[in-house]
């Protein structure tokens, strides 16, 4: 097995879950109604955690270095994660479509490496099956009620859909080493997660009366799997990393 | 998490009286003997109307608290350092919230809906707890409130959670749980910054001195300043005296902050082992009314901060709004 | 806003002045649905208190995180509190025990007194066995 090739795929899928993680955590408390808030901040810190569950992974079964350090103290060039999670929460359509195009995104990943070769990626997919299916459930009905109600929900809706689509096709931005992972059987690449995913996410919005872009006729936000980021990522960083910046040799 | 205090709108003698004249004196007598006997009332019981107006104003600032307490813990959200710190205070100030949540439908089982609740936060109507109107400055500040205020709070909240009231004592119940570990974690955390490096400690003795007074005021003026309505501590409505508590808080936590080397910033601060009470400097209880009355630091902010959630929310929540369904209040 | 926040979050935020009038409409936090916990298999659902949602699809999905998040639970119902009947609590009295009605009690019935008193005649009489 392609050890390197194995490792970039768990790190661009782990900083997609922290970075989108703490930026679905920052509505912890600011939430449009109790409920909703208590539900979102949930998913954020599953998020997170599957962050450290795959950092860790590299960390015990790799040779990785500590999650804490990797994940806090590492230069923005040196991240793998795509556009769309580094952008700013926005408005409550916004980060609800992001969240709903995303964790589908998640889903049919972790789905597919159920059966994947590399041992502790498919009994990591097998411990966060329910919690995904928390995920798709909680977006889902919210696409499909918000897109229903019509007149601003609608619209505030459909241009959240808009904006954050090419966004979200950038999550399945081909790897160098796709090839050697799908001929080890690690997973089935990019292109198959991405019509899997267009699938799926089609028949939700079709329901919600939402118009999907045609996918052949936007252009997706690429580079960050190469660590080519927006300029949103450095000042995240910074910021999620400045208490153990004070003095990164001190336990906290 | 709440302090006790400021919280009830004692009546004077007279209001009470003409009360309860209007109360069935019959009535009265079974409702006050079945909180003598211990037993709970609940939402459909008959009850003195004052009872009603002092847990509504009780549950409901206690509620606001919770919303308003997020907001000084969530400033570190996005900076807490490490997973384990990170996912614990995103967890911690998501329970703030989920007690909120529960403690406003307690009070709605009292007739007050959720919405004029929010209503009376954003328009200054109704308090939360003063200690939120102060700023979580350093790291230090949350590792402080996640220890000592919660502490605070959890002698409130144990205190109340025997009172009267059916649906405040189970709603009470399920946070005191939640609470005993957002203490440890707090503890925990202090910890770490007390026997860490000298940055660290110098960070913690900062936030200590910054929070003890705020944390002295958490209860409420002294039993000898404050009314003493005896016709609530009968109805068990309010639970313990702002001194009694205060003295119960410093009687287990001040020796844990001291075992770590650490001081508090008043000389005077001692327990008197003849009377077995602790003795202090008297806090400054002018600025204590003068941050309830919207002069503390973070009282614009706050406010600011829920009427922007409130506002930006909206669209959310008017989308499936549906006023023509049949509704009721929570039934227990 | 005049100060910066402590908190980067709020500094993020357009937020308005603290004496804005701000009010939300009677109806905006929705209906109240109650919901009942299964804490394992076998189990009944208890009452664990209640949602705010606009629907029961929402009232679950709410469900599950405000009352499932931190004690076990494998299932939850939901049902609109509206729906809810439910006798006046001052109707009590109806359920008052009645302490002649031992028929219903195991109490009542004094098997063992019986059972004790045909092993002492079978005593009594050993050569009957």
């Amino acid at each position: 097995m392609n050890q390197q090739a194995i490792s970039d795929l768990i790190t661009k899928m782990a900083d997609d879950e922290l970075v989108l993680g703490h930026r679905n955590s920052e509505w912890t408390g600011l939430g449009p109604v109790m409920e909703e808030d208590i539900a979102f901040s949930s998913m954020a810190q599953d998020q997170i955690g599957h962050a450290l569950a795959l950092y860790r992974i590299q960390e015990e079964h790799m040779g990785g270095p500590d999650p804490d350090a990797f994940a806090f103290l590492r230069p923005a060039a040196e991240f793998k994660c795509c556009h769309l999670v580094e952008m700013p929460i926005g408005s409550y359509d916004f980060s609800l479509m992001r969240h709903f195009l995303f964790d589908h995104a998640e889903a049919v990943r972790y789905e597919s490496l159920l059966q994947s070769e590399f041992a502790p990626l498919q009994q990591l997919a097998r411990k966060l099956k329910g919690e995904l299916k928390y995920h798709t459930l909680h977006a889902d009905a919210w696409i499909l009620q918000l897109g229903r109600a019509g007149g601003e929900s609608y619209e505030r809706m459909q241009a959240a859909l808009d904006t954050c689509f090419p966004l979200a096709c950038g999550i399945f931005e081909p790897g160098e080493a796709d090839q050697a992972l799908i001929n080890d059987n690690i997973y089935p690449g990019e292109k198959v997660l991405y019509e899997r995913w267009l699938d799926n996410i089609y028949r939700v919005l079709v329901k919600a009366s939402l118009n999907m872009p045609d996918p052949a006729a936007i252009t997706p936000a690429y580079g960050g799997r190469y660590g080519q980021h927006t300029p949103h990522l450095q000042p995240l960083l910074e910021e999620m990393g400045a208490v153990l910046r004070l003095d990164p040799a001190a336990r906290w | 998490m709440y302090g006790g205090g400021y919280i009830f709108d004692e009546p004077n003698r007279k209001q009470l009286r003409e009360e309860q004249l209007h109360d069935d004196p019959e009535k009265l007598a079974a409702f006050e003997d079945r909180i003598t006997k211990g037993e709970k009332i609940e939402p459909g019981d008959w009850m003195p109307a004052e009872y009603r107006r002092q847990l509504i104003r009780l549950i409901e600032q206690h509620a606001h608290s919770e919303i308003i307490g997020a907001l000084p813990e969530g400033t570190w959200i996005t900076r807490a350092p490490g997973f384990k710190r990170k996912l614990a205070l995103i967890a911690k100030v998501q329970d703030e919230v989920g007690h909120g949540q529960l403690l406003y439908n307690a009070a709605e089982t009292l007739g007050k809906t959720r919405e004029a609740m929010i209503n009376d936060l954003l328009s200054g109507k109704s308090k939360y707890s003063n200690v939120f109107n102060y700023p979580a400055m350093t790291w230090a500040d949350v590792t402080v409130i996640g220890f000592l205020i919660d502490a605070a709070a959890i002698v409130n909240q144990v205190a109340n959670s025997k009172g009267s009231y059916g649906p405040y004592c189970r709603a009470l119940e399920r946070i005191c749980y939640e609470e005993s570990f957002h203490l440890k974690q707090g503890h925990d955390a202090l910890i770490e910054l007390a026997t860490g490096t000298p940055v660290q400690k110098a960070m913690l003795q900062d936030a200590l001195n910054r929070w003890w007074q705020p944390i002295m005021h958490f209860f409420g003026p002294p039993d000898k300043a404050s009314h003493h309505s005896e016709k609530l501590m009968q109805w068990k409505v309010k639970m313990a005296s702002n001194d009694d508590m205060r003295n119960q808080f410093l009687d287990t936590y001040v020796p844990k902050i001291w075992e770590l080397g650490l001081s508090l910033p008043d000389p005077l601060l001692r327990k008197n082992t003849g009377t077995g009470r602790w003795e202090y400097s008297d806090p400054d209880w002018d600025l204590f009314f003068k941050v309830i009355n919207g002069g503390g630091p973070c009282n614009q902010e706050r406010l600011q901060v829920r009427k922007w959630a409130e506002t930006e929310g909206r669209w959310v929540r008017k989308a499936l709004m549906n006023n023509t369904e049949r509704k009721a209040m929570p039934v227990a | 806003m005049t100060n910066p926040s402590y908190d980067p979050r709020v500094n993020r935020l357009k937020l308005g002045h603290a004496d804005d009038p701000v009010k939300i409409e009677e109806g905006e936090n929705w209906n109240i649905y109650e919901v009942f916990h299964q804490e394992k298999r076998g189990a009944h659902h208890e009452h664990v208190g209640c949602v705010h949602a606009p629907n029961p699809q929402l009232a679950l999905v709410f469900a599950k995180e405000q009352f499932g998040r931190r004690k076990k639970c494998v299932n939850l119902w939901v049902v609109r509190s509206a729906d809810i009947l439910a006798f006046d609590l001052e109707d009590e009295d109806m359920f008052a025990g009645n302490l002649e009605k031992t028929y219903r009690d195991a109490s009542g019935f004094k098997v063992m007194e019986k059972i004790n008193k045909v092993k002492g005649a079978a005593k009594q009489a050993p050569g009957k066995a």
